[in-house]
């Protein structure tokens, strides 16, 4: 395919989302939001593996990203219900509480 | 010519960058996590139209179903619940004055939208498929280019990535486990002891 667009525009776009994901992992409080960024710094990862493999005319980045697909659902599965299950014993949502695993 | 791109390709790349930065941006800047998860699925959506401008056709299509679909309202669920208990994150039902406007002039350019694709999509489309087909690596996967990238995709995927992808089962079978394990509901500590 001809690219119209130079590669690191879209390495750019992917950077930039990047950022602002580490950006709400840091700041936010709330471990769902946390999770959400979390899920934006992945798909961040994942433009930028689509990128290549369009720019390297190779189908392997979309194998990866397919994979991080599946792990992504599981992680967020788990991670949900890890937090569901500290919101029944704690009866709050701090991340700044949440520092034992102990219930 | 802006930079070196030709002007359509470069306002449709920069329109899906600012609005998924600006989304990417609204995820960690509102207040309220429900607020957080719906620019997260803006967000995704707008992804899911940088794979199709990449000509990624079968991963946009899964990024659309699973994570803004399945990943997303499972998120939901779960931000619902939390703050039906929590009473902190309750979404007040504020209904604005020109909600009903907005929603349906939006309503009537998606209509017009998708009835324009459709009486004249033909061309537009055949001519998508073969450019992204083409612009797949895998010639020697791509036996008859109408059939899109999903084919080498596939034969990709059971040729050279058989063993992630088995093992990928056994990763949903463990984290299906673990969240029935971890949601149950404990014992109180009278039946405990």
């Amino acid at each position: 395919m001809h690219h119209a667009i130079p590669i690191s525009w879209y390495l750019i776009v992917s950077a930039i989302l990047f950022t602002l994901g580490t950006i709400g992992v840091l700041v936010r409080r709330n471990p769902l939001t946390i999770f959400m960024s979390i899920e934006l710094m992945l798909n961040a990862v994942n433009l930028s593996f689509i990128t290549f493999s369009s720019y390297l005319n190779s189908v392997d980045g979309q194998m990866f990203v397919f994979i991080v697909l599946t792990v992504a659902a599981a992680e967020v599965v788990v991670g949900l219900a890890i937090i569901v299950s500290i919101f029944r014993t704690r009866r709050n949502i701090n991340v700044d509480e949440m520092n034992v695993l102990r219930g | 010519m802006i930079a070196g791109v030709p002007i359509p390709n470069f306002i449709e790349f920069v329109v899906l960058a600012v609005a998924s930065i600006a989304s990417g941006l609204g995820v960690i800047l509102f207040k309220s996590a429900i607020h957080s998860a719906l620019t997260l699925i803006l967000a995704l959506l707008f992804v899911a139209l940088f794979y199709l401008l990449l000509g990624a056709m079968f991963i946009a299509v899964v990024q659309v179903l699973i994570y803004a679909g399945a990943i997303m309202v499972l998120f939901l669920f779960v931000v619902t619940m939390l703050a039906s208990e929590n009473t902190g994150d309750v979404i007040e039902p504020d209904r604005k004055p020109w909600q009903r406007g907005i929603a349906a002039t939006l309503g009537f350019i998606l209509i017009g939208a998708l009835s324009y694709l459709l009486f004249t999509g033909t061309a537009i489309n055949s001519a998508a498929i073969t450019t992204a087909a083409s612009g797949n690596g895998l010639a020697q996967h791509v036996a008859d280019p109408k059939l899109g990238n999903t084919q080498a995709f596939g034969l990709a995927l059971f040729h050279g990535f058989s063993f992630p992808f088995e093992i990928t089962s056994l990763l949903i079978i463990v984290a299906l486990l673990g969240a029935m394990v971890l949601g149950r509901r404990s014992l109180s500590r009278d039946e405990r002891h």
